[in-house]
C-alpha cells in the first residue's frame, strides 16, 4: 500500500523505521477508479496526491468546456492543485483518473505537522517542490520556444510511458494542439 | 464540496444501515455497501437504483476493499462487532473519518455496556487511533429516515468528535439524510448522546412510541 511512496521517499532522504512508522500515521490510503475525480474545480484542493499504481491527469476547463491538460501523473509522481493546496482558494484544476489507481494522500493538516515534527519530511517536500518547479519551467520554456516537432520530440523522449498509456488526444491537450496537428506532427516525425 | 465523496457503509444491510444508504443516495455521493449476506446486499442496491435511477451505489466485497475506497468509513454494525470490523479496516481507515452509530446497549435495555467514563465511540477511537471517529446518527432510529420530520418537526441529530473539518463533512451529510444536524461537542460528549438513545428507547417502550420518536431542542 505505501511501498512505492517509503522507496521514493528514501531514495531522495533516507529514514529510521520508527520516522517511517511515524510518517504513516499521517497517510491516507485512497483508491480511486478510473474517470472518478480526486479534485474537481471551485473545491478547495486538500490533499497532495502520491501515485502508487494507475494513471491521472490535471486540467483546467475553457469557457467553450475544451479541456486543457496541465500534468499526467503515474506511479511514483505526486499529482495535486498546489496553488490553492498552498493558499487555501478554489481549486482551478480538475483532477481525475485516467486509469483505476492507488493513492497515497496527505491532507493539509497532516502536511503541516509533519513539517513541524520531521525535519526529514521538510527535506522531502522541499525536493519535491524544486522538482515541480524545475519542470515547471522547462515546460513553460518549450511552450513558448521550442517548434512543435522538437516539443513532441521531448515530450517523448522524457516520458515513453505516459506516451504508451495515454490516449493521443490527452497528449494533444496536453502540448496545447488539436489532435489533428498531433497527428500531422507525428507523421512528419517518422516519415524522417 | 462539488468533488463526489465516497462513502462505505459497513453492515448496509441491517435496520440503520439500510435506511442511511437510502436517504444518503440522493446526495452528491457514491455508496459502497458491505453486509455479510450478499443476496440482501443485492436487492437493497437493486432498491436504491429503482427510486432513485441516479444513485452511484454498489456492493462491495469486503470491509477491507470497500473501506481502501472509501473518504468516508460508516460503521452500521451493532457495540459487539466493532472490534472485528475495526481490525478489517485499521490500514485502510488510516486518516479517514469513521462514523460510529451504535448505542452499546445490555442485553435488557435497561443500561449501557460501556463504564460511564467512556463511550462507543471513544473504543472505537481508541481500535483506529489514526482515524478521525466521529459520533453521528446514533439519537435517530432507523424509522426516522423515512420520517425525519415528525409531529411537524425536525429532528435534530446530534455529532460529536475532534476533528473540525471532519465535524463538517458530517455536518453536510447529516442534512443530506435529512435531519438538523447538530454539533454538540467533541467526541466524549458521545457519553451523553449514547445514554439519550438509552432513555429514547426506554421511554418508547413505555409509551409504545413505535420507534418512530426524536429528539428536539427547543429555543428561541
Ligand atoms: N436500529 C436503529 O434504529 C438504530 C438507531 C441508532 C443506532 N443504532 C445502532 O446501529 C447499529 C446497528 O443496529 P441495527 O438495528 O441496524 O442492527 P441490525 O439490523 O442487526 O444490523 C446489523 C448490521 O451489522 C452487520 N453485522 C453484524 N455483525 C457483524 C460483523 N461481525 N461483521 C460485519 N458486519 C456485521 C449485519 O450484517 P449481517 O446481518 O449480514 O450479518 C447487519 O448488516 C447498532 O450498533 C445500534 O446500536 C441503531
Amino acid at each position: 500500500m505505501y511501498e512505492l511512496f517509503f522507496r521514493n521517499f528514501t531514495k531522495k532522504v533516507p529514514l529510521t523505521q520508527e520516522e517511517e512508522a511515524l510518517i504513516k500515521t499521517y497517510l491516507t490510503p485512497k483508491k480511486l477508479r478510473k474517470k472518478q475525480y480526486l479534485l474537481q474545480e471551485g473545491d478547495v484542493c486538500k490533499n497532495i496526491a502520491f501515485i502508487e499504481a494507475g494513471a491521472l491527469k490535471a486540467y483546467s476547463v475553457d469557457d467553450t468546456g475544451n479541456e486543457h491538460i496541465i500534468q499526467f501523473g503515474i506511479e511514483g509522481w505526486i499529482i495535486s492543485d498546489l496553488y490553492s493546496f498552498l493558499t487555501g482558494e478554489p481549486a482551478t484544476y480538475n483532477i481525475d483518473a485516467i486509469e483505476d489507481a492507488e493513492l497515497i494522500l496527505i491532507s493539509k493538516s497532516a502536511h503541516e505537522e509533519l513539517l513541524l515534527k520531521i525535519p526529514k519530511y521538510e527535506t522531502y517536500t522541499r525536493l519535491n517542490i524544486t522538482g515541480a518547479y524545475l519542470a515547471m519551467q522547462k515546460r513553460l520554456t518549450s511552450i513558448i520556444s521550442s517548434p512543435l516537432a522538437e516539443r513532441y520530440a521531448n515530450f517523448t523522449a522524457l516520458y515513453p510511458d505516459i506516451v504508451q498509456r495515454v490516449p493521443q488526444h490527452m497528449i494533444a491537450s496536453y502540448m496545447g494542439l488539436t489532435p489533428e496537428t498531433l497527428s500531422r506532427v507525428r507523421r512528419r516525425i517518422s516519415a524522417k | 464540496m462539488k468533488t463526489k465523496q465516497t462513502i462505505a457503509v459497513i453492515g448496509a444491510t441491517g435496520n440503520i444501515g439500510s435506511a442511511i444508504s437510502k436517504n444518503l443516495s440522493k446526495g452528491n455521493y457514491r455508496l459502497l455497501l458491505k453486509g455479510s449476506k450478499q443476496d440482501e446486499l443485492e436487492t437493497l442496491v437493486k432498491e436504491i437504483k429503482t427510486s432513485n435511477s441516479a444513485a452511484d451505489v454498489e456492493a462491495a466485497v469486503c470491509p477491507a476493499e470497500a473501506g481502501w475506497e472509501a473518504d468516508i468509513i460508516i460503521l452500521a454494525v451493532p457495540f459487539g462487532a466493532e472490534k472485528e470490523v475495526a481490525k478489517k479496516i485499521k490500514e485502510v481507515a488510516n486518516q479517514k473519518i469513521v462514523i460510529s452509530i451504535s448505542n452499546p446497549l445490555n442485553e435488557t435495555y435497561n443500561g449501557l455496556v460501556t463504564a460511564p467514563d467512556t463511550s462507543a465511540a471513544e473504543e472505537l477511537q481508541k481500535l483506529l487511533p489514526n482515524s478521525k471517529v466521529i459520533k453521528a446518527f446514533n439519537t435517530t432510529f432507523a424509522a426516522d429516515f423515512t420520517t425525519p420530520v415528525i409531529d411537524g418537526k425536525q429532528a435534530d441529530a446530534f455529532i460529536a468528535g475532534n476533528d473540525e473539518d471532519a465535524l463538517q463533512i458530517v455536518t453536510e451529510l447529516v442534512a443530506t439524510a435529512g435531519f438538523n444536524p447538530i454539533v454538540a461537542g467533541d467526541l466524549c460528549v458521545s457519553r451523553t448522546l449514547e445514554n439519550m438513545q438509552l432513555l429514547l428507547i426506554q421511554l418508547g417502550m413505555k409509551y409504545n412510541y413505535n420507534w418512530l420518536a426524536g429528539w428536539k431542542i427547543l429555543h428561541h
